[in-house]
């Protein structure tokens, strides 16, 4: 019995000696296919150069199921430490009263940290009021990719893709002249598109600032520069130029099997168009209208939460890895990896130099448009909303209904924005701080 | 007095159905009750603030075009998956009951869709109807002419193109029940309706049909199920209810508002909703169909 004893309190010893000397934090992140590896390899080159420290990361599904498993989580007190969520939760996490917002990070562990290392356009849109709340992860944007065999084989200049949306029009009727095609223009993520639309023009996408001052209550996209946009693309659509997609990534078999000659698409499938297509890639910035004032393409993707409520320990440990995060040859890793933007500056300039760019100019197209672009006003940002997830698919619904012809654009956008405007309200009362 | 049946050990039954009992009521009646309730209020994402609003939940639901118009597609899209299901599916099973050569292969054929998972299905049907790839819009470019499908855009061939999907995922199940179903319609009853001078199609009509009705019973019950619940892996992989909501059945919607939207409260309501549907339609069901279908031989 004795002897038990002696065991037992050994093993307690041993483990809770163990238990401290490491750190355990677990990180619940949506990152699948050949991102899962290079999530994996960066965690585990963190955890063999920090003892102490054991990072885990676990793959928790899709974007919104990670925010769901989150959400009941926390609701029962088993939250991991950070969380990785998509960018139209943003607004639903900086109400959640869920976590901590990263920029107090080093001031309570008495660290200088200079914000101004990462790339201004991504920290600008995961701030409130100056104040960095989420550690940019993934970040990409939209622009324009367009198949230069077809454009030379239409008699076009490969080399002058469309600048214009008016240019758009006069190339794709070129194109489907020719007969290389059947049409010439998709878009992925349409919703997305018609927001970059308004923040690529320096227009607001609805009111208090973009949602940035205070919350929006008013979404404005049914005022005359969205019913213009779209105008543009139902145009487009009855002429056969605009083939209308699908949600997502749907449209991009389209692009890569040559049957569309332009594809507007976020940066982060870069990687595996040029991998799956068989001719000459080319990317340009996204078309504009002209007249209409320049401001800059909003970022996508996903940012990192830090879980309110964790020992000091472990938030100092969960800050030891966003830094590492931040660290040069890091990012360097994850942009090659997946084709998401680095998020440091150094690592661009260590990109450049080690002539990654001149390599490949495709990876640089969709930098020289966030970092040319505007950056001083909210409606360059981006928009933020409660109801963001919904709000984009009724944005959605109203692209597809107007090019389909089901509703003239206006009427599409109306209903849109009431449905949208009620929902504002309605997380205005329920969720908002 | 009843009998005893077991003597001496009077808890015993209880005992025994203890274990069902107990996951019954925390699995199905205890969540039950709490989305019921969850249905009277508002909750934030995090669940930080609870506000009480009565009926307002059902009021907004009632008031929605949106949740309208899914009642409406649901129908639409169920009548389809049963009627067309079991009516192929009852055609098919008769085919395969005849003699004919190589009728384990034709079988085996028929019946391995059921075995598909909901992803693979839904993959496969999108991936046929592509707008710009698809082999579908292709061929019906090249018969009409030049008419370009797109069930991305186009709200009535969504509708179709996934009631189709869904029909042809389930139709193995179905063949399966009703091959069973007519193995067991006894011979002596078909010769002697044959004997009694009546056609095939009068034979069919008059004796094997009424034979089966159990089987049929059975199947619309599953069917109506499926159509209401199973159908969601299918719809979410090949449309997420678009385009724009026009293949957004109730079920579906239920998820998109309760675990993307995060409005719990919203959700509970429509849950209940379905709940009190489902519960009409199959003691209706079971009322109406269990009285004339025939067991007894």
């Amino acid at each position: 019995m004795k002897r038990i004893f002696g065991i037992a309190a050994l093993a307690l010893v041993v483990i809770s000696g163990w238990a401290f000397a490491q750190v355990e934090i677990t990180w619940w992140h949506a990152m699948s296919g050949a991102r899962l590896g290079v999530v994996e390899s960066i965690v585990d080159e963190f955890n063999a150069t920090h003892p102490g420290i054991v990072v885990k990361p676990l793959f928790t599904g899709s974007y919104a199921e990670t925010l769901t498993k989150f959400i009941a989580a926390y609701r029962t007190g088993t939250a991991p430490n950070l969380v990785q969520v998509y960018e139209v939760g943003t607004q639903t996490m900086i109400d959640s009263g869920a976590i901590i917002p990263v920029y107090q990070l080093p001031e309570m562990f008495g660290e200088e940290w200079d914000w101004g290392q990462y790339i201004i356009p991504i920290l600008n849109y995961y701030s409130v009021d100056g104040n960095l709340w989420s550690m940019p992860f993934n970040s990409s944007t939209a622009m324009l990719y367009y198949n230069k065999d077809l454009f030379a084989k239409a008699g076009l200049d490969p080399n002058k893709p469309p600048t214009t949306w008016a240019e758009v029009e006069e190339v794709g009727k070129k194109l489907l002249e020719s007969g290389v095609v059947e049409h010439v223009l998709s878009f992925g993520w349409p919703g997305w598109i018609f927001e970059q639309m308004h923040a690529y023009h320096n227009q607001l996408f609805a009111n208090n600032d973009n949602g940035r001052s205070g919350l929006a209550t008013k979404v404005l996209f049914n005022q005359d520069f969205g019913v213009m946009v779209l105008n543009t693309w139902t145009r487009l659509a009855q002429e056969g130029i605009f083939l209308y997609g699908g949600p997502e990534y749907s449209a991009n078999q389209a692009f890569i099997s040559g049957q569309i000659a332009m594809l507007i698409q976020s940066t982060s499938s870069l990687a595996g168009i040029e991998k799956a297509s068989d001719f000459e890639v080319g990317t340009s910035f996204l078309p504009r209208f002209e007249g209409y004032p320049m401001g800059n393409s909003v970022i996508g993707g996903a940012s990192l939460w830090v879980t309110k409520g964790q020992s000091e320990a472990e938030l100092k440990a969960v800050w030891e890895f966003l830094k590492f995060l931040g660290r040069t040859e890091i990012a360097i890793q994850w942009h090659k990896g997946t084709g998401y933007f680095p998020t440091v500056n150094s690592a661009v300039k260590a990109l450049l130099d080690e002539g990654w760019f001149s390599k490949d100019q495709n990876f640089l197209t969709a930098f020289l448009q966030i970092l040319s672009g505007r950056r001083d006003t909210a409606a360059a940002a981006g928009v933020r909303l409660g109801p963001f997830v919904e709000i984009r698919e009724l944005e959605r619904a109203a692209i597809e209904k107007a090019v389909s012809g089901v509703m003239s654009p206006k009427e599409a956008l109306d209903e849109a924005a009431q449905k949208a405007n009620q929902l504002l309200e309605e997380y205005a009362k329920v969720a908002g701080s | 007095m009843p009998q005893d049946r077991f003597p001496g050990h009077r808890l015993l039954p209880y005992l025994l159905v203890f274990p069902s009992l107990a996951v019954i009521v925390v699995f199905l009646i205890i969540p039950f009750i709490q989305s019921v309730k969850m249905s009277f209020y508002k909750m934030s994402p995090f669940g930080t603030r609870l506000i009480y609003v009565g009926f307002d939940n059902y009021r907004q639901l009632f008031s929605s075009p949106d949740y309208l118009h899914s009642v409406v597609i649901t129908l639409i899209f169920s009548v389809f998956v049963i009627l067309v299901g079991l009516g192929l599916s009852l055609a098919i099973a008769l085919a395969l009951n005849q003699r004919i050569r190589g009728k384990g292969f034709y079988q085996v054929a028929l019946i391995w869709t059921y075995a598909l998972s909901p992803a693979v299905a839904g993959t496969i049907w999108a991936l046929m109807f592509a707008p710009a790839t698809g082999i579908m819009p292709y061929i019906i470019s090249k018969l009409s002419g030049g008419y370009k499908l797109n069930w991305m855009t186009n709200p009535t061939v969504a509708l179709l193109v996934v009631s189709a999907a869904a029909t042809w995922k389930m139709l193995g199940y179905n063949i399966v029940f009703y091959i069973a179903g007519l193995q067991n319609v006894p011979g002596e009853l078909l010769e002697a309706a044959r004997v009694d001078g009546a056609g095939p199609w009068q034979t069919f009509w008059r004796v094997t049909f009424p034979m089966l009705s159990p089987t049929t019973t059975f199947l619309l019950f599953v069917n109506m199920l499926y159509a209401f619940f199973q159908v969601f892996g299918l719809i979410d992989i090949m449309t997420r209810g678009g385009p724009g909501n026009a293949t957004e059945i109730l079920v579906y919607k239920l998820y998109r508002d309760g675990f993307i939207h995060l409005k719990s409260g919203y959700a509970a309501a429509q849950s209940f909703v379905i709940f009190i549907v489902i519960a009409v339609l199959a003691v209706l069901q079971l009322r109406v169909a269990t009285r004339k279908a025939v067991y007894a031989r």
